[in-house]
Parts: structure tokens; C-alpha cells; sequence
């Protein structure tokens, strides 16, 4: 099985992901440089494979919508970007998952490094039953991204800015995360994951457990943040898939059906089933 | 409403219990409160007296002649076992539960688990001849004269290294019994909450390690104390493993870790028949009163464990 993730070791000084490639950057689109290319994945927990020969990419400074109806693997795609399936028991994978033209499935990439760069927030937000501050610090503190608390406290500002939600708790930082709301704690979960300055950011139905309100906050986070990151997200709702992602993706059953700009793939789908879906006639 | 009243009902009546119970060993024991004063906590004299002659008063109290009861050496041999016992067991069974939850293929699992679950339901009596015919005739001829060799240097490991029976042989059978009780519960929990936490550690750049250490742990951290208090509840009020390993020391207090001791809750058992002889009752009420230090002391350990789950959600690991 080539390239089959039996994972490489996580540490180690394997290759350096701090810079991109001469030359990696090649594909320039209108949307901006290449980040991420995905070429023939396939992949597979024990026998069943739930992807197949899916080809992606992934552009600076866009946001990238993946639908589909529940189980066509577009989480387990998600997961692949910065090799959380690795944790799976029995799981394995074929193909190339580029970053800036460099394999994370190759020999010696350190994964660390990888997920630091490519971060994640989950359906279920998930913050650490610490403080907010401590949540916040987290990612800086294993990776020994900063030492005095200075550092710190500039970062977790910054980061709580970023997310929106700096107003809300800067008079309670030292309080636990769980008490937060559910919308408030989503939010920390965004600026955990800002606080270690990734590049990529995926999300996997950030919002679908929160309510209409909140996120319309989350979505118009996701487009301030599109400035400075390229966003990944999975969505069960097509109107926020229409409304906030550049392009789209639409799953089905382990493969890619049709990628588009999100106007034209909402508007003119090229393909009948895609039409199917998004017109309702089933998912 | 009917409903709402049954079910408070059914709650208070633990809380009642417990008062019962307390209340009900406290009145009983009250004549040998009066007798023993203070004595009985910091004197090691416990003496049923001379049974077979005629009862004397003393203190305004019906006693054998000769007789006094200071137990300190039962509250001594009872914490140093119990503490024996909670500081390896943790470690031991934190370690376990997290190569339980983290470490063993997914096949093996269930197969460990139920080995761990089948060692807390074994009957103690089962550990104690155990420990009585396997464990202390080994540590008695072999480990212990090494320990005292070896470990001589250190203040309580020096000194005559006895039997086999005593205090770290206690301990490390109470060790065994306990050992389960937190691995199976903190297993358990780490189960139940380990993909979420650790998927967000390992998403923001933590190692597996790193992720056990610093957010499954520490997630689960009112559970390990919760299993530690129900640990160190068991190991303070076991009776039958604590009786036949421990050596039954009479008024001595353990003065290094090869000691024989006696445990309050093995020191009532092993004592009962003599003092139910005793016509003033005297003996058996001042075993009653061994038995409520027990209940006192449990309950306090219980208390500070509760302040302990009050103040550790400010805890967190390092720095703000």
C-alpha cells in the first residue's frame, strides 16, 4: 500500500513546514496561489473505503464549501487535510494530500508541524475544561510559541479579537471555558485555533449546533478571517454554503461530483445529480 | 407532585441513614467517651483488664479492673496503610486507565477491562489468604532484608525487617484492591469524553502525550479525585486483608515500614469476641467508640476531598 498512513513518527526533525517551496506556488488562479492539492485520495477505515479518487484544491485567501448529504465522507475529507484520521484505529489512505506542493503523507513530514499550520474547529465546539485564558494559550504553550506572560497576554487578546469575542470576556478571562455560551464557546474554539497563527482553516459545521443568531456571527467571522487565511468548511446548509464560500464542493458517496465557483455550482450546476441535491429532491 | 415527594423522600433517607448510624453509635459508645476522655486517642494502652474478677467503679463507670483503651496505634497503623496504599494505587491506576483507554489495541481492550473489573469485585478475604500464604512469606524471606539493605538510608526503611507481616505489607495488599476501583471508573470517563478534547489538542499541535497529559487528564481529574476518595474509603474500612497481613499489633506504634500494625476497622473484628466477655460492657462500647473515630475520620476525608472539587476548576496546568 504506497503512501499508507502508518503514521510517521509525529516528532522529529522531519521536513521543515515553516516556508513554502520555490516554485510550489505555480498554479496562480483569480482566486490567489495555490495552498492545498489534493490528487487521487482514496481512503479507507479497514475494508470500506469512503473516499474515492477525489481530487481537490484549495486557494489562498478563499473559502471552500464542502456539501453533500450526511456520510458522503465530506468530514472525513476535512480530516484528511491535516491528518486527523491518523488517530483512527485501522484506517489508511492512497494518494497525495499537497501542501504548498509538499506531500503530509510523505516520509518524515512532521505532523505537528502540519496541524499547527492547518487548524480546525469542530462541529461540536470543544473547549478545555481550563480557563478562557488557558484555552486560548494552549496551542502557544505546547508548541513553545511563547514564554513570558506578556507574550501571552498579547496573544490571547489579539486572538480574542480576532474571533470576536474579546468585548464579551475581557473582564473574565480566568474563568472557566464551560461557562461560557454555546456560541461564545465556538468563538473560543476559533480563537484557540487563531492563537497559534495557522494558514488554513477547516471547519467542520462550525455553526450547526448554534442558533440562527450566533451563526450569522460565526459566518461573518469566517469571511473577515478569509483576509488573512484560506477556509475549509464543511456545511449541511446550503444557504450558508451560498452564502459565504467562494467555491463549492459537492459530495456524494465517497466522491467528488462537481467543484465550481458557489454562485455557478448553486446557479448552472454541470451535473444532474448536483442539481438533485441542492434543489432538494434529496439529502 | 406525588411523584417529586417519593423521590425526595428515597434521597433523604441516605442522609438519615448515615445520621442513624452515627447518631446511634455515638449514644451506645457514649459511657466509654466519658471513661476514656481523651486518652483514648493519644495513648497506646488498650487493656480489656482483668476479666475474670469483679467490676470496679471508676470515673462514675462500671470497668474491669486494669482496664483502659488508648487506640492511637490503630489510628497510626489505619492512615499509614490507607496512605501506603493511595499514593501507589494513583499513580498505578491512573497509568492503567490511560493504557486502557489509549495504549492497547482495540481488540485487547475489552478483554483487559473485565480482567480489572473481575480484580475489584474478588472478595477481600480472597486477598487477604493471598496475601497471607503467596505474598508475605516472599517479602519476608527475599524483599524486605533487601529493602533494609538497600534502602537502609532512608529514614523509615531502616530498622529490624520483621516477617513479612505489617504495614507495607497492608498497604500493598490494600494497593491491589483499590487499584481497580480507579483504574475501571477513570477508564470509563476517559472513554467518554477522549475523542473531543483530544482531537482539539491534537488539532492545535499537541503529541499524543501531550494531549493525554495536559487535556484528557486534566478532563477528567473529578472523576480520578471522586475514585480516590471512594479508594481511600475502602482501603481506611477494610477489615478481612488489613486483618490477616498486618500482623494484629497490640499498643505499639509502627516506627518504620516493616512494622506489624493493627488497622480500627481489623483491630474491631479480631477484638470483638474478647471484649463481648467483658460484663460492663465496657470493652465493646469502647470498640464502638473505635468505630466512630473510623466514621469521623471518613468523613473527613470525604470533606476535604469535596473542597478539593470546589477549588480545582481554577485549576489548570502552568502558566494564566
Amino acid at each position: 500500500m504506497p503512501n499508507a498512513t502508518r503514521n510517521p513518527p509525529e516528532t522529529g526533525g522531519g521536513i521543515d513546514f515553516g516556508a513554502a517551496l520555490p516554485g510550489a506556488s505555480g498554479n496562480e488562479t483569480a482566486a490567489g496561489r495555490e495552498r492545498i492539492a489534493v490528487r487521487n485520495l482514496n481512503f479507507y477505515y479497514g475494508s470500506h473505503q469512503v473516499l474515492f479518487e477525489v481530487q481537490e484544491t484549495v486557494h489562498e485567501h478563499e473559502i471552500l464549501a464542502l456539501i453533500g448529504p450526511s456520510g458522503c465522507g465530506k468530514s472525513t475529507f476535512l480530516r484528511c487535510l491535516n491528518r486527523m484520521n491518523d488517530t483512527i484505529p485501522g484506517s489508511r489512505l492512497e494518494g497525495e494530500v499537497a501542501l504548498d506542493g509538499r506531500n503530509i503523507y510523505g516520509p518524515g513530514v512532521d505532523v505537528i508541524a502540519l496541524r499547527r499550520r492547518v487548524g480546525m474547529i469542530f462541529q461540536r465546539s470543544n473547549p478545555f475544561p481550563f480557563t478562557i485564558a488557558a484555552n486560548v494559550a494552549y496551542g502557544l504553550k505546547v508548541n513553545g510559541l511563547a514564554r513570558r506572560r506578556s507574550e501571552f497576554e498579547a496573544v490571547i487578546e489579539r486572538s480574542l479579537r480576532a474571533a470576536g469575542l474579546w468585548d464579551e470576556v475581557k473582564d473574565r478571562l480566568d474563568k472557566p471555558a464551560l461557562s461560557l455560551s454555546g456560541g461564545q464557546q465556538q468563538r473560543l474554539c476559533i480563537a484557540r485555533a487563531l492563537a497559534v497563527e495557522p494558514e488554513i482553516l477547516l471547519m467542520d459545521e462550525p455553526a450547526s449546533a448554534l442558533d440562527p443568531i450566533t451563526t450569522t456571527r460565526i459566518e461573518e467571522l469566517a469571511i473577515e478571517l478569509k483576509a488573512r487565511y484560506s477556509i475549509v468548511i464543511v456545511t449541511h446548509n446550503l444557504q450558508q454554503a451560498a452564502r459565504i464560500s467562494d467555491r463549492t464542493s459537492f459530495f456524494l458517496m465517497g466522491r467528488v461530483v462537481e467543484t465550481d465557483a458557489t454562485r455557478k455550482l448553486f446557479t448552472n450546476p454541470s451535473r444532474q445529480e448536483t442539481e438533485d441535491y441542492i434543489t432538494g429532491r434529496f439529502g | 407532585m406525588l411523584f417529586r415527594k417519593l423521590m425526595a423522600a428515597l434521597a433523604s433517607i441516605v442522609a438519615i441513614v448515615l445520621l442513624i448510624l452515627v447518631g446511634f453509635l455515638a449514644i451506645y459508645a457514649w459511657p466509654a467517651i466519658r471513661f476514656n476522655g481523651l486518652h483514648f486517642l493519644v495513648k497506646n494502652n488498650w487493656s480489656l483488664g482483668f476479666l475474670y474478677s469483679d467490676p470496679i467503679l471508676r470515673h462514675g463507670q462500671q470497668v474491669m479492673p486494669g482496664a483502659h483503651y488508648g487506640i492511637l496505634f490503630l489510628i497510626a497503623g489505619t492512615l499509614l496503610s490507607t496512605a501506603i496504599a493511595v499514593l501507589l494505587a494513583v499513580p498505578i491506576g491512573v497509568g492503567a486507565a490511560l493504557f486502557l483507554a489509549e495504549g492497547v489495541p482495540a481488540l485487547l481492550r475489552p478483554w483487559l477491562s473485565f480482567f480489572i473489573e473481575l480484580l475489584a469485585a474478588i472478595p477481600s478475604v480472597v486477598y487477604g489468604l493471598w496475601g497471607l500464604v503467596v505474598v508475605i512469606p516472599f517479602l519476608g524471606h527475599h524483599v524486605f532484608p533487601a529493602m533494609q539493605k538497600w534502602l537502609g538510608f532512608i529514614p523509615f526503611f531502616r530498622g529490624p525487617a520483621g516477617s513479612g507481616y505489617g504495614l507495607l505489607t497492608s498497604g500493598l495488599v490494600l494497593t491491589l484492591m483499590i487499584v481497580p476501583l480507579i483504574t475501571a471508573t477513570l477508564r470509563d470517563a476517559l472513554v467518554s469524553q477522549q475523542s473531543h478534547l483530544r482531537d482539539a489538542a491534537l488539532a492545535l499541535g499537541a503529541s499524543r502525550y501531550e494531549a493525554l497529559w495536559t487535556v484528557q487528564l486534566p478532563g477528567v481529574r473529578r472523576v480520578l479525585i471522586g475514585s480516590s476518595i471512594l479508594a481511600t474509603g475502602r482501603a481506611l474500612g477494610e477489615t478481612m486483608a488489613v486483618l490477616m497481613v498486618s500482623g494484629n499489633a497490640l499498643n505499639v506504634m509502627p516506627n518504620n515500614i516493616y512494622t506489624t500494625i493493627s488497622t480500627m476497622a481489623s483491630f474491631i473484628v479480631s477484638q470483638l469476641d474478647s471484649a463481648l466477655t467483658d460484663p460492663t460492657g465496657m470493652a465493646v462500647k469502647s470498640l464502638a467508640e473505635v468505630a466512630l473515630v473510623l466514621c469521623l475520620i471518613s468523613i473527613v476525608v470525604n470533606s476535604l476531598a469535596r473542597v478539593l472539587l470546589l477549588y480545582q476548576d481554577r485549576m489548570t496546568f502552568g502558566v494564566i
